[in-house]
Formats: C-alpha cells, structure tokens, sequence
C-alpha cells in the first residue's frame, strides 16, 4: 500500500504544472459500479457460500478517479471491494498508475497496474465488461484471481501496423513484482486446515501478449506468457508461532486465444497450461509438509459464444474444461462446466444477468473444500447479477 | 429479364437511399487536424479507442454526442455499434485503466463550439448544421 501510494504521489506531482489549470483542463473523471449476484446450487455449496440455500453473499463495487492533464498522460486509481462468501470482505486497489501514450505504436503505464495476459485477464474483475455472471472457472478462477489480475511494475504497450493484407499487431510487455497477500486465495486450503503465511509471498514476474488483428475484420489470434521466479514465504500456525517456510516454484504460464466479434455475434477460445509446484516445508511433521505441498499440472480451455438477439438482450453459452493432470483419477481431477446465459440491458446504466450451470466433477468451484472426497461429483449451478454503473 | 432489371433497379435505389440516411452525420475536425479525409477503419479505431491518431500522424480526440438520431446514425455507419454497447466497450476501457471517457456534448452547436476550440478534436453533426471554425472530413 506504501508502494501504491508513493508511486500515485510521483505522478500526481509530475502533474503539478497543470495544477493552475481548470478542473475541466485535467479531464478529471469519477466511474463506478456495483454488482450484486445470487447463487444456488444443488448438492455442493460453491465458492465458499452457501449456495445450496442459496447465498446473496456476492457483492462488488469499484470506484475509479482519474485525471488526463496532457492528451498523453493519464494517472488515475480505481478501488475494488469484494464480498464473496467466507472468502473475501475487503477492498483493494485495483490499480493506481501513471500512463504515457507517445503513440499508438508506443506507451508506458507504471505503479501498480493490470497484467494484460490471457483473452480476457484485464477484463475478470470487471463485470460490466461481459456477458457472463460465472466466467469460465477454468482460466479466470475467482478465487485465485487477485494475484493475477496486477502487479507492482509497468507495463509497455502499442499497435503496429503491418499492412493491409496482414492487418496489425498489438503488443504487451510487463515485469516487476507480483503479490500473494496472507490472505490471497491460494493460500485458502492452507488457512482452513489451520495454517497461515503471515507476511504473504512476494517476487519478480515478467511476461509478454501478442494480438493479431487479422485482415479479416473482427478476427484477433494471441498469446501470452507469464514466468515467475522461486518465491518464499514464512508459514506460521494459528497462534503465530513460527513453523517453516512455503515455496511456489518457478513456473510459466502460457494462453493461446481467440476472438472472432463482428456485429451480433462474439466467438472465443482459449487454451492455459498452468504446471506448478508448491512445496511446504515444516521441520518435524513430514507428513503435514507432504499434505500441503503438491504438483499440479492443469490443462484448462473453453469455448464460448454469443449472439445479441436485440439491441438490450445478448444470450451466450460456453464449455470450460480444466484437467489437473497430476491428480488422482475421479472428480477431484477435472471440471467440465456447460453454461447458458442472458443479459438484459435496461439501458447504459443497468443490466441483469442470468446464468445456468451444469458442472460434472470437483476440480473447479470447491478451493476451500479439503477433503474432496465430500464432495458430489456434480453440481448444478444458477447464477444472477445485478449490476449498476457510472 | 425486365423483371430483374426492374427488382435490380429498385434494390439499387434503396441502397443509394440507404446510403444517404447513413451519411446525414457530418464528421468535422479541428482546423489544425492534417487529414482533409479519413478512412471508415481509422474513424472506427479513434472512436473505438484502439487509436489515437490518423495515417497521417496527427494526434485525434474523439467527441461524442450525448444520443439522438445524428448519434445513432454515426455510430451505426462508421463504428457499427448501438449506442448502449458503444459506451460499454468504452467504458471497459476506463475499468481496466486503458482509458477516459471521450468528452461528450449536448447538442451539434456545443460539438462545432469544443471542436473547433480544441486541437485534434474530431466529432460529428448533423449534415445542415452550420459548422463555421472547422473542417470536414469526407470519409472514403
């Protein structure tokens, strides 16, 4: 927070000359939104609620402040509470940057800003920005997001434009540091069985996208990666008494997608390999350590499309698979999700979103669930949001 | 044959009439924007917010019109979207830090009004309204 703070000092003083200017000079602007969602679910409760008696424990609000002093310099902040079930009360910042277009084939954004990987990682936490109540839990897990969503750093951008049989390209490169708070998703099966790390687990990442916006008018094909180092951090016991340490490997992440959008009709596909280790080590309980550590080797995708029907209404539908390679065989392992939705505009400010899910297996939705073997193998989910925006 | 000539003839004019309607937004610029034309696919990119500029290299910011039929018609035939969608895009833009809002005005007088005040502003009007202190742009 001290970091985010001092990096939004630097650019608002960078943008003290135009200080003397009228408020309506510096293009100041307030946006927002607020969702409330619903859920139930038969036979499992989803995303730490209480969804099998139906849960209204889901609610966002983002507010965003920003200022444009120089046609080419932005600075703003946006702030995103979360309320979702057990798992979350609290608000974050979203990002808090500085950016500086010299041109379209070339801008910087600094301080604590979004990491432009994947089709649609910019984009998760924003849920004005979709069709979706759920999106594919495969890729864009809720719970783990928050991680992902930004990092400490910058980030350089453009479009280049090739020619007009090769349409263009828009590129993305990032790097600094990424941040797993004490309370971050991923350490969610560690705080239930008892555990926690205290100081959160912190360390340098870098990555790169690619988008070719192709000839053909409203097809993009990209890729992303990201990398991270070996990161460690201290795990405590519920009395905050010392007991070892906890490491994520180095590991690599990569997103190959696709996006076909052309008057009412939205086609995407995306493919994400997400290989990884965690390894937990407390000095005397071997068994403890190999109970919390483990390889994870998931190969997630889905397919979705949607077709706006009028004006207001867009219905869509997708299938999300995510295969954890490395798990035992039985539910545990995989999730295959069918989904059918529907959004009403009411107009700019208002919509409605409805969703139903049929979920076979247990890999996906059920993070803070220990012993999966609980767990029935399918679910079926229905989802609603409301959601206002400014 | 005659008959086809005939339904030919009939299509053709419906989409001459077409065309008309669709062009009865006027796009004006700043007099200090280079370009004195400006292709559909770049008009779409600065409005859209993909790009900030034309081929010619001159810096652009994009204008809205609150609503109305002038709106509806520029955004239908130079960047394909309904109003309602067109402001949604925008504002994922603004949600995800890639962005502001473009400045929005009333009325086609307050468009000619900023426009011509602002360098590298480009907006749109209705065809008969006067639009003295800027250029207008022919869309190819």
């Amino acid at each position: 927070m001290k970091r985010v703070v001092a990096i939004l000092a630097v650019s608002l003083a960078g943008a003290l000359p135009a200080v003397s200017q009228s408020l309506e000079d510096l293009n100041i602007q307030i946006h927002g939104f607020a969702t409330q969602g619903f859920l139930y679910s038969t036979n499992n409760d989803i995303m730490t609620t209480n969804s099998t008696s139906g849960s209204a424990g889901w609610t966002e609000a983002v507010m965003n402040v920003s200022a444009q002093p120089t046609p080419k310099l932005r600075v703003g902040v946006q702030a995103h509470y979360l309320l979702l079930g057990s798992f979350s009360d609290k608000i974050l910042i979203d990002w808090a940057q500085a950016d500086y277009k010299f041109n379209d084939r070339f801008g910087v954004r600094v301080g604590k800003v979004k990491t432009p990987w994947g089709l649609m990682n910019d984009v998760e936490d924003l849920d004005p920005a979709y069709l979706w109540v759920i999106l594919p839990q495969s890729v864009y897990n809720i719970t783990d997001r928050e991680s992902y969503l930004s990092h400490f750093g910058g980030v350089v951008y453009g479009k280049l434009k090739l020619s007009p049989k090769l349409g263009k390209v828009e590129y993305f490169g990032w790097g600094g540091d990424d941040v797993y708070t004490p309370d971050d998703g991923a350490f969610l099966t560690q705080t239930i069985a008892g555990y926690t790390v205290p100081n959160g687990i912190q360390g340098t990442m870098y990555g790169g996208a690619l988008h070719w916006r192709t000839p053909l008018r409203g097809l993009m094909l990209g890729a992303s990666d990201v990398t991270t180092g070996n990161w460690t951090g201290q795990v405590n016991d519920n009395n905050d008494s010392v007991l070892g340490t906890e490491t994520l490997a180095k590991d690599s992440t990569p997103s190959y997608f696709a996006q076909y959008e052309k008057d009412k009709v939205m086609v995407a596909y995306e493919y994400t390999r997400n290989w990884s280790a965690d390894s937990v080590q407390i000095p005397g309980y071997p068994d403890v350590s190999r109970s919390l550590s483990g390889r994870t080797d998931p190969r997630e995708w889905y397919a979705m499309a949607s077709y706006k029907v009028t004006p207001k209404l867009t219905t869509g539908a997708y299938f999300s698979s995510d295969i954890d390679r490395q798990a035992p065989l039985g539910p545990p392992r995989d999730s295959l999700d069918w989904a059918l939705s529907g959004r009403y505009d009411f107009n700019q400010f208002m919509y409605l979103k409805a969703e139903q899910h049929f979920v076979a297996g247990t890999q996906d939705y059920f993070e803070s669930v220990l012993d999966m073997t609980t767990l029935k193998p399918h679910t079926q989910i229905t989802a609603l949001k409301i959601g206002v925006n400014f | 044959m005659k008959k086809l000539f005939l339904i030919f003839l009939f299509v053709a004019a419906a989409a001459v009439d077409a065309n008309r309607v669709r062009a009865q937004a006027l796009v004006i610029a700043n007099p200090k924007v280079k370009s004195t034309e400006v292709s559909k696919s770049d008009l779409r990119e600065v409005f859209t917010g993909t790009a900030s500029s034309f081929k010619d290299g001159s810096n652009v910011i994009p204008v809205l019109l609150k609503g109305g039929a002038v709106n509806d018609e520029f955004l239908a035939a130079y960047v394909g979207k309904p109003d309602g969608a067109f402001k949604a895009s925008w504002r994922s833009l603004v949600f995800s830090g890639q962005a502001s809002m473009p400045k929005t005005v009333e009325s086609d007088a307050a468009m000619v009004t900023y426009v011509a005040e602002t360098p590298g502003a480009v907006g749109y009007i209705g065809k008969t309204a006067p639009h003295d202190g800027v250029k207008v742009l022919a869309v190819k």
